[in-house]
């Protein structure tokens, strides 16, 4: 035909490379973009009680390491100068607790409710026995990221989250490695996330799963059975208590969960034991020991928790059985700290050397009892531990311009301001402080004089320790541009070539359809409302990804796209239909654009997704007030009628009813299984799950699969081949466009036919997995989506050539897009649902776990894309066999069902990657913008996964059937 | 007053808040493109303009009729008359945009963005059908000489 075309071979060739093209500019630049921790190898040891080494940097290699423990314990005592106060610590952490529930918010005390939970706390806050921090935990705020921060001090890079349900042990310099060096026995029970970080440290400990999220009771249990006997021994220095059931409770109800107040009082028993027994045995003089609550990340209100908001990061650090009293409840309550500041702070308390990566502060109050040049000596040990990481960040930073031991010019230096770019500001800070130090240690000073000298020694230190500790925190690594950069480069490349091939086929279609329109006598060349359109999405989404507002709130500018998309569908159909019909078709289609239009509205409704506005009143919540059983009934219904619209959907097929019969009662019985499953186990969430329920869930996971697999593989090969035209002339979707003696040696018919059912296959078996899958509210936001792809399936085959086919596959995608963000889905970590990964799963695998959740959050593109294999039949009208031989027919088919939604995310994504580069300095590039871009990354797993499949499937459909064609077509011959 | 119905269902589609929540809630609902106050510029033209037609409450249940009003809104014969019009309507489309951004503003709560786009289009609209108005005049006029 035209000189442009291009061959099906190279089309695919091309498209490959493209992808894979991509994808190594994608891997290139996430291992660029994203830090790899920066770290300093090896173990603080006794040389961090001397002084940052002037010459070069750590040429006393000589460790002590090799020392025994006990002698290692005096000599770190002995360096160190700071008698230690406590013998023993008890770390108690329990998961998920807000600060807010102890220490209420802003100096107002916290609810009623859950101060009358935790009486003991709360009267050892008010008697100034304890003292209570907000301690500001780093995003993401998932378990593992967090112990690491507490125990080391530093602050892991933004990727840990991907590593979180894959845990390893932790091989940086950390608190518990130290204690370990000098001698402690430690003992764990809990979280076993202790026990992946560090394994065969514990002299005794029993791990308790965090796997099964709906448990709350048995997870605290197991911890608690062996706290009596643990405490009445003395055999350990450090007891490690992790307690998983509160963050399992907000999992399952939010913060304000009926369990939550039941929790907190189990929680406050607790305390209560363990300071009871701790007063006990220092009563009998068998030494002081130290407890410490902290939760390593708070939950939004929901009960979820992974991101950045006050209400995730605010996490509890209480002391409890300091020496110095705090006069009132306001001082015990009302502080605040970062969760890193705990590492130092016990590190020094306890007389080990501050782990060489830590980036926290001591947090000063706990030091109270001490003497004032202990004080400041711990100030000066911290001082000094961060000063060397700063020289190891930053080569700006050397030691030559800090003459520490020049304390002649104490006057002058004290009172200069500092200034000048951030190294020299915290080298002169430093100095500063350290002068000051000097001239207070070496008893110049009058007596009249020493506590103003001290007080600002004291402000001098934490000055600089406070402003290192930002900087450091702050600090984005050196990113490797070239990395970056090669990156960027392939994938705009990939980009290019998408768009150029997109652009060749549409030239080639347009030419096709020139023909054809000549032959009809229609004009073919205007402005088409919706092509702009569509374009006009994909460059204001591109714009809109700039605005950290916008990329926070983005389901709104889905939601808004896709309905003035079928807006303008809608008004195009009607500018089309000819005058004066009030025939059936017309307003079939028109009430087909009406029925998305409304799907699509509820669907908007159903949850107040985003960030900033979640609190608004939408139909999920809605519902959940009603109570469990009227979300039951909705989601039974919504169960039964998904299943109708399937089975409507199947019995639209024309030819062989028994096939279509067979492919339908299979999906029945995995539609009622799923039901039943509803009925009998998701009765009630608080349960924990049973064997019962796993096998059930497995046993629809097999039939769902057999049934697809089955239909895949088997329809090509049983459906009825057509010899001439007539057995399909009854259907629907039929058209006369082609010429009858191609149509008898291309598979075209068949190829429609056997695309119809396995698509729909597809498409059930996809909603009924989901329908298990998913929270029991998003069910009716499932069927809604199946609505909406069957209303658009039968819009564009009522539409015929209204609208160019890229238009029609674009919508599709944009509907799936829309469809993410209405189950509930936003660009924070925190509202993927975790709950439903484990379903029908026995045993802990964070690969089965993993896909899962993959499915569950991409449950609404994956759907879309599945349908384009419905949409390729219903579609295949358009595909005008020239010859047979030249894959012309596939390449037609399968073109832009395939090359479009790759297209449109090549462009997101690489404009994202350079949105995301722009923005590496931008206030919420970890909160905001690096979470946005591993939604991006996973939808660009998610496109490849489903286009493979829809090509996979067409290709082996034509293959088989042009083969069976052929065999017939000679035997029919002969 | 029909045509105030089709409208209004048009902005619910688009994701206006339906009963009365109070305003709160309206307030940072993004996708709600009101058109209540380009519909009522609407249907003033209509009522001014598109005079071979007697009142807009005749078209009553005429599927026909409705499917004219909503697909061919260059029903006059001369385009640049309905500019105002579709002005209205892309305005009021554009000025929903502002609303999800956290600048808290007064401004910035519904329907008041998105009336000030309407009102603001409209009158560009205004101007260049004027425009149009004169330059076909004047061209006529031409003519006429």
């Amino acid at each position: 035909m035209s000189v442009s075309s291009i061959t099906c071979k190279r089309l695919t060739l091309l498209s490959i490379s493209a992808v894979f093209i991509q994808l190594i500019g994608l891997s290139l630049f996430v291992f660029g973009f994203f830090p790899v921790k920066l770290a300093l190898s090896g173990v603080s040891g006794p040389e961090s009680y001397r002084a940052p080494a002037c010459d070069s940097n750590h040429n006393h290699t000589h460790t002590h390491t090799s020392l025994p423990p006990p002698q290692l314990r005096s000599l770190y005592q002995d360096l160190s100068g700071i008698p230690p106060s406590f013998d023993r610590l008890i770390f108690m952490v329990i998961d998920g607790l807000p600060a807010e529930f102890v220490l209420g918010k802003d100096g107002k005390p916290p609810r009623k409710a859950f101060m009358e939970a935790m009486p003991y706390t709360q009267s050892l806050l008010a008697n100034g026995m304890a003292i209570g921090y907000h301690a500001k935990a780093a995003p993401p705020t998932v378990t593992m990221p967090r112990l690491k921060a507490m125990v080391s001090g530093a602050v892991g890079g933004f990727l840990d989250v991907a590593f979180n349900f894959n845990t390893q042990a932790l091989l940086d310099d950390n608190l518990l490695g130290q204690f370990l060096s000098i001698g402690w026995k430690m003992v764990m029970l809990g979280d076993e996330t202790w026990l992946k970080l560090f394994p065969g440290l514990f002299t005794r400990q029993d791990g308790v799963s965090s796997f099964f999220v709906k448990d709350t009771v048995q997870v605290d249990q197991n911890v608690s059975r062996h706290l009596g006997d643990e405490l009445s021994r003395d055999d350990w220095n450090l007891l490690i208590l992790h307690y998983l059931g509160l963050d399992h409770v907000g999992h399952i109800g939010g913060r304000n969960s009926v369990l939550m107040a039941p929790k907190l009082v189990e929680m406050d028993q607790i305390v209560k034991m363990i300071h009871t027994s701790i007063i006990q045995t220092q009563e009998s003089d068998q030494g002081n020991t130290l407890l410490v609550v902290v939760s390593d990340h708070g939950m939004t209100e929901s009960g979820n928790h992974g991101g950045s908001s006050f209400e995730e990061t605010d996490s509890l650090a209480l002391f409890i059985g300091l020496r110095n009293h705090v006069s009132d409840y306001a001082s015990a309550t009302n502080n605040t700290a970062y969760q890193v500041d705990i590492a130092p702070t016990l590190a020094l308390l306890f007389g080990v050397p501050i782990p060489k990566n830590n980036i926290g502060v001591l947090i000063s109050e706990t030091f109270d009892s001490l003497k004032d040049d202990h004080r400041l000596r711990a100030l000066e040990l911290n001082s000094w531990q961060l000063l060397r990481l700063l020289q190891a960040h930053s080569s700006g930073l050397s030691c030559g311009n800090i003459p520490y031991n020049g304390f002649s010019d104490s006057k002058t230096t004290g009172t200069t301001a500092c200034n000048g770019s951030t190294e020299k500001m915290l080298c002169c800070l430093y100095m500063k402080a350290a002068v000051l130090h000097n001239s207070w240690k070496s008893k110049q000073v009058s007596e009249s004089d020493r506590w103003e000298v001290y007080s600002s020694t004291f402000a001098a230190y934490h000055k600089f320790l406070k402003t290192a500790s930002e900087w450091l925190s702050s600090r984005a690594t050196d990113k490797p541009v070239n990395l970056l950069a090669s990156g960027v480069a392939a994938m705009l490349l990939s980009c290019l070539i998408f768009l150029s091939l997109i652009l060749r086929m549409c030239r080639e279609v347009s030419l096709v359809e020139k023909q054809h329109l000549s032959e009809l006598g229609s004009n073919s060349q205007r402005w088409h409302l919706d092509e702009t359109f569509v374009l006009g999405v994909i460059f204001i989404l591109v714009v809109s990804m700039t605005s950290s507002s916008m990329v926070e709130e983005e389901h709104y500018i889905w939601h808004f796209m896709a309905s003035t998309l079928y807006l303008v569908l809608l008004r195009k159909t009607a500018q089309l239909l000819p005058a004066g019909s009030r025939v059936f078709r017309g307003q079939n289609i028109m009430s087909s654009v009406f029925v998305l239009l409304i799907s699509g509205r509820i669907l908007r409704g159903w949850h107040q997704g985003g960030v900033n506005w979640t609190y608004l009143p939408d139909i999920s919540k809605w519902l959940e007030q009603g109570g469990n059983d009227l979300v039951k009934a909705v989601q039974l219904v919504s169960g039964v009628m998904a299943i109708c619209v399937g089975l409507y959907a199947l019995s639209f097929f024309g030819s062989k009813k028994i096939i279509v019969q067979v492919v339908g009662i299979n999906f029945c019985i995995a539609g009622l299984l799923v039901l039943q499953y509803v009925m009998r186990y998701q009765d009630n969430t608080f349960v924990p799950s049973s064997d019962g329920a796993t096998l059930l869930a497995q046993i629809i996971y097999a039939i769902l699969g057999s049934a697809t697999v089955g239909t895949v593989v088997v329809i090509p090969w049983l459906i009825p081949i057509h010899l001439s035209d007539m057995g399909s002339s009854h259907n629907i979707y039929l058209s006369t466009l082609v010429p009858s003696d191609i149509k008898e040696k291309s598979p075209l018919m068949e190829i429609r036919d056997s695309l119809y059912v396995i698509g729909w296959s597809y498409i059930l078996c996809w909603c009924l997995l989901q329908l298990l899958l998913q929270q029991p509210i998003n069910s009716m936001p499932i069927l809604l989506l199946l609505v909406q792809i069957m209303t658009s399936m039968l819009y564009f085959s009522y539409s015929r050539l209204h609208h160019k086919e890229w238009v029609e596959v674009s919508a599709l995608c944009f509907l799936g897009m829309a469809g993410h963000f209405a189950l509930g889905n936003s660009n924070t970590l925190a509202t993927i649902d975790v709950a439903g990964a484990f379903i029908g799963i026995s045993s802990h695998s964070t690969l089965l776990s993993g896909i899962l959740m993959f499915s569950i959050t991409y449950a609404s593109p994956m759907l879309a894309l599945l349908s384009m294999v419905v949409y390729m039949s219903v579609k295949s009208y358009l595909v005008v066999p020239q010859n047979v031989d030249s894959g012309h027919l596939l390449k037609t088919m399968l073109g832009f069902p395939c090359l479009v939604p790759l297209g449109i995310n090549s462009i997101l994504l690489t404009a994202y990657t350079i949105v995301l580069l722009l923005m590496r300095n931008h206030l919420f590039v970890w909160s905001v913008f690096s979470p946005k871009y591993l939604y991006v990354c996973a939808t660009t797993v998610c496109i490849y996964i489903g286009v493979t499949i829809v090509a996979a499937t067409g290709i082996y459909a034509y293959l088989v059937l042009v083969m069976r064609k052929m065999k017939r077509f000679s035997i029919f011959n002969h | 007053m029909e045509g105030a119905l089709v409208n209004a269902l048009e902005a619910i589609a688009l994701g206006a808040p339906v009963g009365i929540h109070g305003n709160k809630l309206a307030a940072f609902e993004f996708c709600q493109t009101s058109f209540v106050l380009s519909y009522y510029i609407l249907l003033l033209f209509y009522l001014a303009y598109w005079q071979f037609v007697p009142a807009a409450s005749v078209y009553g249940s005429s599927w026909e009729d409705w499917r004219r009003i909503f697909a061919h809104t260059n029903f006059v014969s001369a385009k640049w008359i309905c500019l105002p019009v579709h002005g209205a309507v892309i305005g009021a489309w554009f000025g929903a945009w502002p609303m999800p951004l956290d600048w808290e503003r007064p401004w910035q709560e519904w329907p008041i963005c998105v009336s000030y786009g309407a009102l603001a289009e409209y009158l560009i609209g205004m101007v260049a059908s004027l425009g149009f108005v004169l330059i076909r005049g004047r061209q006529h006029h031409q003519k006429g000489d």
